[in-house]
């Protein structure tokens, strides 16, 4: 009996019979290590608040990092697992933030359902935009996407129920009838971000997001294979719009104040897309090195604002050049080398095993 | 009251159409686009400042320091930041020029502090009449000015051989390797165009808005709406495009409601892409990215 070459179709055959379990096992170790990564994170935000120094101004700051990575979860969406490029996404933070403070201001309405609005709300208009941007080659959606920030920006501005720069002034934050203070704002966000990370990836994993994948990866194999690109596209622009929208409305909470000062600023867009590429946009735990970075730089920085923004560009560019997949590609990539030496070892033994 | 608006749109116009030139020649040779092209022009300004006050040149003077200071910015930049990376997607370029533009406009803010100055030549507004319709002394110049830098770089693109060249590598870089023509310093000749075009934007655009590390941000974003306009790709595209964004907002401005100037380009980008995702001017697009 000769080798059998193990080509795809036929270790697809293999896989599922009992000898192979051994492989079977270790493929699903190394696609869960995307989530110890992600819990080991989550730990971590669930733990910094015992810290004795992390309190008041400080634990706003945490909150903001945690409000990043949601934000930036929701470009990766787009970015990392479809293909898209938005350099728009503040305008859906602004979205969230003024659904959300509206809402609240002149309804009264619970925290959680504030959330929720803001999330449909900016869902829905990444919908609508969606529908003419993603018809058009990435650097025009670029384009398009950052004029729509500026637009945004320009009716928060003048548009006299948004309040513009005076902004509007919130009462504290209700959950279910109950006055939560500053710790318990935080693990609000601790807990959406958990939610947004587990809905991510279960979208990654299911036919949808292959569908998505599918469409970044060879737009023309996916139409053959019966992918309908202007639905999908629409589908993930609109998902990625509604998780930055859920952390635009806690950025509204985070400090119980919205104003045109903050939202009208398109560079809040950048600063999103950038914490997307340098934490790597297809990684699920990428949107947490970048939210981390792009927040804490800054804040380390304070007396230097200037030096933190000649920082944050020389830092953008080394990871471009030498780690073009982001920072979590370097922590996956000895993972996978040592997955792929561990996986061609155990099919060669089979393959003995077999031959004899 | 129409004429005067529309005359004073096209010199605001004027600048984004020299903005937005910079942006397509920069995308249509290196797929990059460049979101540091206003920050070229704001490094110019600020140099301009420099150079008139602390150092007391003359404007002349200190409009070639400044053009040519910005025109080895860009050369410095594509040699350093953007060759290496090259050959990578566009996304990965775009990303890039961002890095560019948080390092700029910290050296900036560094140096010469986050407040707005004002520039040290002022901005003329004796009116002129010209047939009728009013128009400040400054808009002229700006206009005469970009007036002149385009018909430089005409001659440049039409009647040198650098511009010859250049043009070549727009239209296929591999056959222009081939007849031996250097890709490699045309890319960083156009990277330098852009910076020399930036410096005229930025000295002349000064004394209308004021200088700080934030003040082309406005401006960048409306000449990329006018690249659009040419699809990325045509100049003539773009100058028109930079003209009819510079007088429609002006005209919503001065007919409609002032709060309505700076959304103007927006609704008139997303009406363009939604019936003429290839741009206004038909050109076909020659390579999908």
């Amino acid at each position: 009996m000769s080798k059998v070459p193990i080509t795809k179709a036929a270790s697809n055959n293999l896989e599922s019979s009992p000898k192979y379990a051994p492989v079977r096992a270790l493929k699903q170790r190394y696609t869960r290590q995307n989530l110890i990564a992600v819990a080991i994170l989550v730990a971590l935000a669930i733990l910094i608040p015992l810290l004795p120094q992390v309190k008041g101004w400080m634990l706003s700051q945490v909150s903001l990092v945690i409000i990043y990575i949601i934000a930036a979860m929701g470009v990766a969406v787009l970015v990392g697992f479809t293909g898209l490029v938005s350099v728009g996404h503040g305008g859906f933070l602004a979205i969230g933030a003024y659904t959300s403070a509206l809402l609240t201001k002149y309804f009264g309405v619970d925290l959680i359902i504030g959330l929720i609005s803001a999330m449909f709300v900016s869902a829905f208009l990444g919908a609508l935009l969606a529908v003419v941007f993603v018809r058009l080659s990435g650097a025009f959606m670029a384009i398009g996407t950052l004029g729509f920030a500026f637009f945004v920006g320009t009716v928060v501005n003048n548009v006299s129920i948004f309040e513009g720069r005076d902004g509007i002034f919130l009462d504290n934050n209700v959950i279910l009838g109950i006055r939560i203070e500053d710790f318990g704002f935080y693990y609000t966000s601790v807990a959406s971000l958990l939610l947004v990370t587990l809905a991510v990836y279960c979208l990654v994993n299911s036919g949808t997001g292959r569908a998505f994948m599918a469409l970044r990866d060879s737009e023309n194999a996916a139409k053959a294979s019966g992918v309908n690109r202007l639905l999908y596209r629409v589908l993930a622009f609109a998902i990625s719009a509604g998780i930055t929208g859920i952390a635009g409305a806690l950025n509204a909470h985070v400090v119980n104040y919205v104003s045109a000062e903050v939202y009208a600023d398109i560079w809040y867009s950048v600063d999103i897309l950038i914490a997307v590429v340098v934490g790597g946009p297809a990684i699920l735990f990428g949107p947490y090195l970048g939210g981390i970075f792009v927040v804490m730089l800054p804040f380390f920085l304070e007396r230097l604002a200037d030096f933190s923004f000649i920082l944050k560009g020389v830092v953008l560019i080394a990871v471009l050049r030498f780690a073009p997949a982001g920072v979590g590609e370097l922590i996956l990539r000895p993972l996978r080398i040592a997955r792929r030496r561990k996986l061609r070892s155990v099919a060669a033994g089979l393959r003995e095993s077999e031959v004899g | 009251m129409l004429g005067q608006l529309i005359l004073s749109g096209i010199a605001t116009g004027s600048l984004y159409a020299l903005t937005a030139i910079a942006v397509v020649l920069v995308f249509r040779n290196t797929r990059t686009i460049n979101l540091a092209q206003g920050d070229f022009a704001m490094v110019g300004a600020f140099l301009g400042i420099y150079f008139l006050k602390q150092l007391g040149f003359s404007y002349y003077t200190t409009v070639l320091l400044v053009v040519a200071s910005t025109t080895l910015l860009g050369v410095a930049v594509e040699w350093l930041i953007m060759r290496p990376i090259a050959k990578s997607d566009w996304l990965t370029l775009f990303t890039a020029t961002i890095g560019v533009f948080y390092i700029l406009t910290g050296v900036m803010g560094w140096i010469w502090g986050r407040d707005t100055k004002a520039f040290p030549v002022n901005f003329d507004p004796t009116p002129i009449d010209l047939g009728g319709a009013l128009i400040s002394m400054g808009h002229l110049y700006n206009i005469g000015w970009a007036l002149a830098i385009g018909v430089v770089l005409y001659w440049f693109f039409n009647h040198t051989k650098q511009g010859i060249a250049m043009r070549a590598v727009t239209d296929d870089p591999e056959i222009a390797h081939l007849m031996g023509i250097p890709v490699k310093f045309i890319v960083m000749l156009t990277w330098g165009v852009a910076g020399f075009i930036a410096g005229f934007v930025g000295i002349l655009i000064a004394p209308i808005i004021y200088v700080s590390p934030e003040m082309m941000d406005e401006v960048l974003v409306k000449a990329y709406v006018a690249a659009v306009f040419g699809g990325l790709y045509s100049i003539r595209g773009a100058v028109i495009g930079a003209l009819m964004i510079g007088v429609a907002e002006n005209l919503a401005g001065g007919y409609l409601d002032s709060s309505l100037k700076t959304s103007t380009a927006f609704i008139m980008i997303v009406v363009l892409l939604a019936f003429r995702p290839q741009g206004l001017i038909g050109v076909q697009k020659r390579r999908e990215i």
